[in-house]
């Protein structure tokens, strides 16, 4: 599983866009990392003038309520990231659990999971997400993170569930019972190490999902207004009515870090997804 | 048809267990948002008994055993009788989406297969030319476009077109002006205001959609039937059309039906910053004002909707591809 | 029998209506000139010249200039110099093919053969301009019907592809769009080419169709309704509705079964004769180019070693890899079979070759093989070897790999139990010719060596520690397989040519296995053979305990598999152990060969550490892959197809059994490679006394390692006895289509 690992993240800096998405992601754990250093103030001071412009004290200008837009947006980075990373293990974790199991299993267990997973595939993310958010009486970070990692597995486990069974048919897995392993070494041994690309790309898809599902709940409302992200920060941007004011920093930035993150992450997954299938290989 | 009719109990089974799943989640959820509910619509104007148990039995009121309590909502469904709404008081719920539900069908439809086509087109073309300009612009262009939020989109273009240059109207489904009714200034100008709606659904879907086709070109284009199109001198557009990409398209029209999901979602937020008279909006004001009978049932017609459509595209794939037919 | 002498004297015949057909297209090409294998066999004989020939050959019979000194007409297609490389991203650079120059004149029918890798199907794909990125044609000309095809652009290529070049690909199985009806497939041909629509297209199609002899009805099919050996019809359908004046068929028969490979050729053969296209046959099957073609290549890392005619090629070849090909190909029904194999493996054509490529796995290589060899016209035809034409004694070193068989007629009349000539098929073995034995380990260091004396000792003396052995016993086996197939059947699953058996009645189970009664007894080892879907590998799965059987009773000693639950399985699994078809799926690409066998010898003999370690040598040794340290720590992608195929083994042995069942373990191996491991199964039955059920379609490789043969067809079985008995003198009328279906060398 190490070396397959290994080699994979060898072939995967080969490619010129997973490199591409891989540096921009690792510039935005940087900048998690270092956003008490990086910000020039506070992100929750609210001691500044409201709703200024961008000046030089004040790159982005300041919010509604008087905070440094600049200051929030860095601190932001370190929610999203923390939801996409979270939801996406997260997800992924249930993805591989559900789909392997599925895919292995013969009898009433493989056709239980099976039509879970088909029913969470059709059922719309985003309206289950809402609904459950709008129940759940408390609404933090990790409301949102169990919400979207709820609502994020299905696609991985049916991926998944579809790869382990080529997998189980074939020769190898069934020389591995002739000699004697048994059915959990088999899956984890056998099976799963053939598949690290395959989870490194369901876990990426997860999270770029997770991503954007935290900045949409945010958005709405249905986080946690007081927490500093960049759904909340577009959230109260458009509260305050930011576009129509000329401030559209406010909503620009945040904004456009979303997506640049996201888009890291599927960059990442499309030097994967090239591993897999190499007629998608750059010449 | 036998194909059809094959997979129509998956369709029963799968909108059973979404039904269920809509009893199950506000029994679920700590509190009880019947009583919530009842409580916040007794501050509008007095609730008659049948309004009142209509509430319990869609949100749950521990009457009777939980056996009984899934009768009865059973019952409701069938009745269509989803209780009032709260928000729109005292309107029914089932009137205040059943006003909604034509608003999103006609938008979210119309553009869906829009984004749906053009991305396919696309994504075909960049596939067969690839390594071209046209490939490498569309493939890294679509990697971003396909990263914005929807409703973030939504915004810029509602600051851009709509607000800046003022070539589109920024809010609602038609204008104060006109009044609804099979007219043209009506249709005229609902249609102008769906336009940003539209169009922010076309170019955050459209990217998604190329992508995924073009990858497929790209296996099938390895494949031995193509290269023996080739060889037999058969024209490009041809083997491109008719042998490539009839075959690339089989996949997709696969990843349309569980895509779909995703796609209503992202329509709903657009609805959302749009202020457009649809079921997304709908949902967001049931949210806000925690109109939970709308919500809950605003829920089960978005799923159950869904899976209508997965079952339509189900059958069309049936059309598509000779081997899952019979 | 192929290759009948009245059927050459037809190509004959061929040849000339060819000419007169296409004479027209042919003299409109005026300014072509002599072919380009003029110029450079003259070249070659400079450089000849040039190489000092430690002991001059016998006199090189110098033919008229030119590659075929006896065809004075225009050759129809033409490459000189031929350059084709593999340019992969992050990957070395491939040279696939080198330098070639050839000429095929019309209506006559070439075969190109050689293992996989060598750059025939490249050079197939080079000659039709079908090649894709990465490859690319990086020198040379190919010149058709007196155009330059090289330098034609897309536009003009199409239109030249009608009456011009058709192909027929690789295992027609997907060379048909899915989801387009075979009518549809027609259509876009003839309305692109000949500008016929509709009912008249359809005619035309129906007409096509007949031509390989499939039934109007067929139209209306998706490819998916269709057998294997009907869709490949379908293809030379296709192709000949081009009007084509040559047709490569590359590989066209290799995925399909082999009654149906048989009856496919056949229809190639006719309608070249009837039509009277020029065809280039490309394919590893020597035996099935032999008896097909009028003229054979034989190509070997990307050069085309030998051309000659096939009967003189059969008769005697000039290169020694063409005689070791050739040895690999025998006669199942004869008194005396043997197999021979070429050790090693091709060379890695990415590197620049240092003197004659073939060099490394020649038995007969002289100081002088380190220079490129020329290429020499001997005759009617051409040799690239320094030797040539030296002759070629079939090699003493070759003689030690092959297997003798249990002796032609002493089998016959025998029953299962026919000792004596195991034992005399031993004693030839070990006791044999001593130079052979320890020749073949000095030629191949590691491939295929013979196990020597001492390790034979030690495995026979385990041997003898286990408890006493057992026979596989079977009795009225069934196995039943509930039909939830969507498509129309398997493929291939009957013999092709029976064509109105397309709309097929769909029963809801099928009898894979119909009441199989056999003993398997300690130390034998018995053939299952038939074609594809006779049930032979359901057979073997059951016995091997990876299926239960329907009903019937399959018994070792106390274990019966029919009622053991899944967790007594292991228990099973020390006793009978399974060799798998394909080496390549066999082994899990992230393990390594130690960990494979390691974990087999930790779980069924619950060795650890040191034991386990000296264990696993012994294994890697026994199965000859020495150094057996530097193999432990190999992963399958780092091994050759016939090493793998080892680790298999070993693995299989490490729960020491007492039954080997082997299915189809060489089919996917190249004719090289597959007398090694079956000297390997072999040697192995005899010195450790495992009995081995060995699954195959291939009779000549089940007369060399069976003693007893059973011949199955559609889940029954049709006849049996000692496999010199059956395959000599045959009784079922199955049997002897099996038999027939065995193309023929010269």
């Amino acid at each position: 599983m190490w070396r397959t690992g290994r080699k994979l993240v060898g072939t995967l800096w080969a490619d010129r866009k997973a490199r591409a998405g891989a540096s921009i992601l690792a510039l935005f754990v940087l900048v998690a990392v270092l956003a008490p250093v990086l910000s020039p103030y506070s992100p929750t001071a609210t001691s500044f003038a409201r709703s200024a412009p961008a000046s030089w004290s004040h790159p982005l200008g300041t919010t509604g309520s008087g905070q440094d837009a600049l200051s929030q947006l860095l601190f932001g980075t370190r929610v999203s990231l923390l939801v996409g990373f979270g939801a996406g293990l997260a997800a992924t974790s249930l993805a591989m659990l559900v789909g392997v199991v599925a895919g292995y299993v013969r009898g009433p267990l493989e056709v239980v999971l099976g039509f879970l997973t088909n029913l969470f595939l059709v059922i719309p993310g985003v309206p289950l997400m809402i609904v459950l958010a709008a129940y759940l009486p408390s609404r933090g970070v990790g409301t949102v993170l169990v919400v979207v990692s709820v609502t994020g597995w299905a696609w991985g486990a049916r991926v998944l569930r579809a790869q382990t069974t080529t997998l189980a048919s074939r020769e190898f897995v069934a020389a591995a019972r002739m000699a004697g392993e048994g059915t959990w070494r088999i899956v984890w041994h056998e099976i799963v190490p053939n598949m690290v690309s395959l989870l490194a790309a369901s876990f990426f898809a997860a999270s770029t999902a997770a991503v954007l599902a935290e900045a949409a709940l945010e958005f709405l409302g249905l986080g946690n207004p007081a927490t500093i992200s960049w759904g909340t920060m577009l959230f109260w941007a458009e509260n305050s009515n930011a576009l129509l004011t000329g401030q559209w920093a406010l909503l620009v930035a945040p904004g456009l870090c979303i997506a640049l993150l996201a888009s890291a992450m599927s960059l990442v997954n499309f030097g994967i997804d090239a591993i897999g299938n190499p007629k998608l290989r750059e010449r | 048809m036998r194909y059809a009719l094959r997979r129509l109990p998956v369709l029963v089974v799968t909108l059973w267990a979404a039904i269920t799943l809509n009893f199950v989640l506000p029994r679920m959820m700590p509190g009880t948002p019947a009583d919530a509910a009842l409580g916040k619509i007794a501050g509008q104007g007095p609730v008659t008994a049948s309004q009142r148990r209509a509430i319990e039995v869609m949100l749950g009121v521990p009457h009777g055993s939980l056996l009984s309590q899934y009768w009865q909502y059973l019952k409701a469904i069938a009745e269509g009788n989803f209780g009032i709404s709260y928000t729109y008081f005292p309107e029914p719920v089932s009137k205040v989406i059943g006003a909604a539900l034509p608003w999103t069908l006609a938008l979210v439809g119309t553009s869906t297969v829009l984004a749906f086509t053009t991305g396919a087109l696309l994504g075909v073309l960049a596939a067969w030319r690839r390594g071209s300009r046209l490939d490498s612009v569309a493939t890294v262009g679509c990697t971003f476009m396909t990263a914005f939020p929807y409703f973030w989109t939504a915004l810029l273009l509602l600051y851009a077109l709509g607000f800046v240059l003022g070539w589109f109207p920024i809010r609602g489904g038609y204008s104060s002006s006109v009044s609804p009714g099979w007219d043209w200034t009506f249709a005229a100008s609902a249609l102008r205001h769906s336009v940003l709606p539209a169009f922010t659904i076309l170019i955050s879907g459209l990217g998604g959609w190329l992508l995924g086709m073009r990858n497929n070109m790209m296996g099938v284009l390895g494949e031995d039937y193509v290269t023996f199109a080739e060889a037999n001198g058969l024209p490009a557009r041809t083997v491109a059309l008719r042998y490539a990409a009839r075959n690339a398209v089989l996949p997709s029209a696969t990843a349309f039906g569980m895509a779909l999901g995703m796609v209503v979602g992202g329509s709903l937020l657009t609805e959302v910053v749009f202020g457009y008279p649809g079921i997304g909006y709908l949902l967001y004001n049931a949210v806000v004002n925690e109109d939970y009978p709308l919500m809950q049932a605003l829920f089960l017609v978005i799923t159950v909707s869904v899976l209508l459509a997965n079952f339509v595209v189900d059958l069309l794939y049936g059309f598509l591809d000779p081997r899952v037919r019979r | 029998m192929a290759g009948t002498p009245g059927e050459l004297g037809a190509a004959g015949g061929r040849r000339g209506d060819g000419v007169g057909g296409s004479a027209p297209g042919g003299s409109g090409a005026p300014g072509v000139g002599a072919p380009g294998t003029d110029g450079t066999s003259s070249g070659s004989g400079g450089r000849d010249g040039a190489v000092a020939d430690p002991q001059p050959a016998a006199p090189v019979v110098e033919g008229e200039p030119g590659g075929h000194p006896q065809r004075t007409q225009q050759p129809l297609l033409f490459a000189s110099g031929l350059d084709v490389v593999y340019e992969p991203a992050g990957a070395p650079v491939v040279h696939a093919v080198r330098g070639v120059d050839l000429s095929i004149d019309p209506g006559e029918m070439v075969g190109l053969v050689g293992e996989s890798g060598c750059g025939k199907s490249t050079l197939g794909y080079a000659l039709t301009r079908l090649l894709r990125p990465p490859a690319r044609i990086t020198a040379g000309r190919v010149v058709f019907d007196g155009r330059d095809v090289t330098a034609l652009d897309q536009g003009r290529l199409r239109t030249m592809r009608h009456r011009g070049f058709a192909v027929v690909l690789q295992s027609g199985m997907n060379a048909l769009n899915p989801v387009r009806t075979i009518d549809g497939h027609f259509a876009d041909v003839l309305r692109t080419h000949r500008r016929v629509r509709g009912a008249a297209a359809r005619q035309v199609a129906e007409e096509l169709l007949g031509h390989v002899e499939l039934a109007p009805t067929v139209l209306d099919r998706f490819p998916h309704e269709l057998s294997g050996g009907m869709r490949q019809r379908v293809v030379i359908a296709l192709a000949l509705a081009l009007q084509p004046k040559l047709v490569v068929f590359d590989e066209p028969t290799t995925a399909l079964d082999v009654l149906v490979q048989r009856a496919v050729m056949d229809t190639i053969a006719r309608l070249q004769a009837e039509v009277g296209f020029s065809a280039l046959v490309i394919s590893h099957d020597l035996g099935l180019v032999l008896g097909t073609a009028d003229r054979a290549w034989v190509m070997y890392a990307g050069r085309i070693v030998e051309r000659r005619e096939s009967a003189a090629l059969a008769g005697a070849p000039l290169h020694p890899y063409s005689a070791a090909l050739l040895a690999c190909h025998g006669d199942p029904t004869a008194d005396n079979v043997q197999l021979g194999g070429i050790p090693g493996s091709p060379p890695d054509l990415s590197v620049p070759p240092q003197g004659c490529s073939f060099a490394p796995r020649c038995w007969m290589k002289e100081p002088v093989c380190r220079n490129d060899p020329p290429e020499r016209v001997i005759g009617t035809g051409t040799v690239a070897c320094h030797l040539a034409p030296r002759k070629l004694v079939v090699p003493r070193a070759l003689e030690a790999t092959v297997l003798a068989s249990t002796a032609g007629g002493m089998g016959v009349g025998q029953n299962s139990t026919d000792g004596t000539a195991t034992y005399d098929g031993r004693a030839a073995l070990s006791a044999g010719p001593g130079p052979g034995a320890s020749d073949g380990p000095a030629l191949s260091p590691g491939a295929a060596a013979a196990p020597d004396g001492a390790a034979w000792a030690v495995r026979r003396r385990r041997s003898l520690e286990r408890v006493e052995p057992e026979a596989l016993v079977l009795q009225d086996v069934v196995k039943q397989f509930r039909t939830a197939r969507r498509t129309g059947g398997r493929a291939g699953g009957r013999a092709d040519g029976a064509w109105p058996g397309v709309g097929r009645a769909r029963s809801s189970t099928v009898r894979a296995v119909d009441g199989v009664s056999l003993s398997l007894e300690p130390g034998h080892a018995v053939g299952l053979v038939g074609a594809s879907g006779s049930g032979k590998t359901t057979l073997g799965r059951m016995m091997a305990g990876m299926d239960r059987p329907s009903s019937g009773t399959i018994r070792l000693g106390g274990l019966r598999v029919e009622t053991m639950r899944s967790r007594d399985l292991p228990r099973y699994w020390q006793r009978v152990q399974m060799v798998f078809q394909d080496p390549y799926a066999g082994l899990n690409p992230v393990h390594t060969v130690g960990y494979a066998i390691g974990r087999a010898l930790r779980n069924h003999q619950r060795l650890r550490d040191d034991r386990l370690r000296s264990e696993l040598h012994r294994l890697l040794e026994v199965v000859g892959l020495t150094p057996s340290g530097q193999f432990s720590a190999k992963l399958p992608h780092q091994l050759s197809g016939g090493q793998r195929q080892r680790v298999v083994i070993a693995r299989a042995l490490a729960a020491k059994p007492q039954v080997l069942v082997a299915d189809e373990p060489v089919s996917m191996l190249d004719v090289s490679l597959r007398a090694g491991i079956l000297r390997l199964l072999d040697e192995l039955r005899r010195d450790t006394g495992v009995s081995l059920l060995y699954i195959t379609h291939d009779l000549l490789s089940a007369r060399l390692v069976t003693d007893h043969l059973l011949v199955l067809q559609k889940g029954r079985v049709v006849e049996s006895g000692p496999t010199a008995s059956v395959l000599r003198s045959p009784s079922h009328s199955y049997t002897k289509q099996l038999i027939e279906a065995i193309p023929v060398v010269a």
